[in-house]
């Protein structure tokens, strides 16, 4: 480390003094104008070392700064050596940071406190005095300059408050330039940004638009543009209103306006003249953009043409319902066959035969509305047992949401039309008092769905060993059917059923088996 | 059904099937059957020339949707029962038309039959 050695301009005569001071005044001034005009910090660099060397009376000069490593590196400088300035980088008195610490002078090399290797390579620069005067911002160290003499040198009084001016100066502006850069820096990462964002919207395959607050075009995007045939130009002066369809205007309008109203988010469906004439329907949905202050700033929305979806999902449509027909009219020819097959022989068995083919058309109908998907078992009751109207009056249902695959709703229904017949012709249903419970549950742990049909208030049910096609269809076709377990109980007070399966998983196959 | 009894009614259906089980429910509830039409065509010029108290008119006839014999018969004011698979129907005139789903039961058309009239139906 290098000693401090402060050393009095001893003797000199107060004109010499006077002199000194203008002097010295004359380089802060020069030096301040400099500054001021500095463009960046090379010019900056340049006046102090100009202010150094004059003021301080010297030749060589150097400034230091440190870099984002913290180590202290020469950015500008006067008649140094490349080797010097190699050997010495780096060497400081402080460390980064370091609260405003008081300059060094060094009058003489050769008798301070300095490591030997270090003064060899002083003297080999022909260097005998030096004097190291810190640069802060903000109290900080951020570098120093450096004056250097050839012979040993005391700084005077004014000398080292002039070193120590023109070092606040320099920082000051060094702090100044680089703020400049890094706001400069933030600017061009937020413009380079932007164009990213610009670009991404500009060429992304969707429709996107902004408008203001009053619902005016302010951008839209490259494919918005081509769908209307807008030119970059004449985006403020387009009326997007004129595109629509006139069954759709009025709908279309008053959600916009009412967005607009309440400032909150919008979705809308409806059909646009293209520029080609046809209408396509675009689907929108539109966020508002609010300023810096909250100021509403209007919405920003995305269109997707979902035209070709629409088609597809229409002809989907068309083709179920032509799948549904078809079925349904081969059940009417079954229907048909079973009725000769059957004429004046056994009018029972046609009857029996005609329920069960018509519970399979309910079941049908409620699969084809939810698209073969699933059921809503609920719905499923409320079809195949009418629940509600006529008989169906004397039937409670109750039970959680459950939804059935197509297999278990088709088999479901049949159970549900076999069990109301029989409670019709013998059972609860058969006389004018019986009523019939039908209720289920979700165990999900053991998942599985558990369905009761109660019957109580019927006339006694008469213990046969005749098991009927219905019996039989319940519990063995059912059962295989849902992979589960049906058993009918024919209990002298009314017939219980209980019917248990795994619990549907929602969506569930997608056709019957 | 009493108030089937003697009335004349039009059957167009193209399965043979279908319309043989439609005619035997028509006849069993005493109602004369003209027809049955398998072809618009056929069903057309029985529309114009019959006396007909009401039909049963199947929806699409061999591809052809039966509209020119409900125009027909709406003209001449003969209460008409859709029979269809496809689930709603429209007039041309945008009313909504009386339908059954296909299958159905004597009942259920005696239903259907007594509710286009303007019958009220209190069952066998």
């Amino acid at each position: 480390m290098l000693a401090a050695s402060i050393n009095e301009g001893m003797g000199a005569a107060p004109q010499a003094l006077e002199e000194e001071r203008a002097a010295h005044l004359e380089t802060l001034y020069r030096l301040t104008d400099r500054l001021y005009r500095a463009p960046d910090l090379e010019a900056i660099l340049s006046a102090a070392l100009d202010s150094i060397t004059e003021g301080l009376g010297c030749e060589r000069c150097s400034i230091l700064l440190f870099d984002e490593a913290g180590v202290m590196r020469f950015v500008a400088w006067r008649g140094l050596s490349d080797a010097y300035r190699a050997q010495l980088e780096g060497h400081t008195p402080w460390e980064p940071g370091a609260h405003d610490p008081p300059p060094i002078f060094v009058p003489d090399i050769d008798v301070a406190d300095e490591a030997d290797e270090v003064k060899t390579i002083i003297r080999g620069e022909g260097i005998r005095s030096l004097a190291f005067i810190p640069l802060t911002a903000q109290g900080r160290v951020i570098g120093k300059f450096m004056s250097y003499r050839p012979a040993p040198h005391h700084y005077s009084k004014g000398a080292q408050a002039l070193a120590v001016t023109i070092a606040r100066q320099l920082g000051f502006s060094i702090e100044r330039a680089q703020a400049e850069r890094a706001r400069r820096a933030a600017l061009r990462d937020l413009q380079e940004s932007e164009e990213r964002f610009r670009l991404m919207a500009e060429h992304a395959p969707v429709m996107i638009w902004m408008c203001d607050a009053g619902g005016r075009c302010l951008h839209l995007n490259q494919m918005l543009r081509r769908f209307w045939k807008v030119e970059d130009d004449g985006i403020s002066s387009f009326d997007w209103r004129s595109s629509l369809h006139p069954e759709d205007a009025d709908g279309v309008m008053a959600q916009m306006g009412d967005a607009l109203a309440r400032r909150s988010r919008v979705s809308v469906t409806a059909r646009y003249r293209s520029a080609s004439g046809e209408f396509r329907i675009l689907e929108t949905v539109a966020h508002p953009r609010f300023g810096n202050d909250g100021t509403f700033m209007g919405l920003t929305g995305v269109n997707i043409d979902i035209t070709q979806r629409r088609k597809a999902e229409d002809q989907r449509e068309l083709l179920l319902a032509e799948l549904n027909h078809r079925v349904k009219n081969t059940l009417a020819v079954v229907q048909g066959l079973a009725h000769q097959t059957f004429r004046r022989t056994d009018e029972n068995a046609r009857h029996a035969f005609e329920g069960r083919l018509l519970a399979l058309a309910t079941a049908h109908d409620l699969l084809t509305r939810s698209h073969w998907e699933s059921t809503s078992l609920q719905q499923l009751a409320k079809d195949t047992l009418q629940l509600g109207g006529g008989m169906g009056q004397r039937i409670e249902a109750q039970g959680p949401p459950v939804s059935l695959s197509p297999r278990a709703a088709l088999s479901i229904a049949l159970a549900f039309h076999e069990l109301l017949t029989n409670a019709l012709k013998y059972g609860a249903l058969s006389n004018d008092t019986g009523r019939v419970n039908l209720a289920w549950t979700l165990n999900r742990r053991q998942g599985k769905l558990q369905l009761l049909w109660r019957e109580e208030g019927g006339p006694p049910v008469r213990k046969s060993g005749h098991r009927g096609f219905g019996s039989f269809l319940l519990e063995r076709t059912l059962a295989s059917d849902l992979q589960g377990r049906v058993d009918v109980d024919y209990e002298p007070t009314g017939v219980t059923c209980l019917i248990e399966m795994p619990m549907p998983e929602t969506g569930g196959d997608a056709c019957p088996g | 059904m009493p108030w089937l009894k003697g009335k004349r009614v039009l059957v167009v259906e193209d399965e043979a099937l279908i319309a043989v089980m439609v005619e035997d429910m028509l006849v069993e509830m005493g109602s004369e059957v003209v027809g049955p039409a398998a072809t618009v065509e056929a069903a057309l010029a029985l529309a114009l020339a019959e006396a007909l108290d009401a039909a049963v008119l199947d929806v699409n006839v061999r591809g052809e949707r039966i509209d020119p014999v409900a125009e027909a018969l709406a003209a001449r004011g003969v209460p008409m029962l859709f029979a269809t698979g496809y689930g709603e129907v429209k007039l041309a005139s945008g009313e909504a038309a009386t339908v059954i789903d296909k299958p159905y039961t004597q009942e259920k058309l005696a239903r259907g039959l007594a509710a286009a009239m303007g019958v009220a139906h209190t069952g066998r």
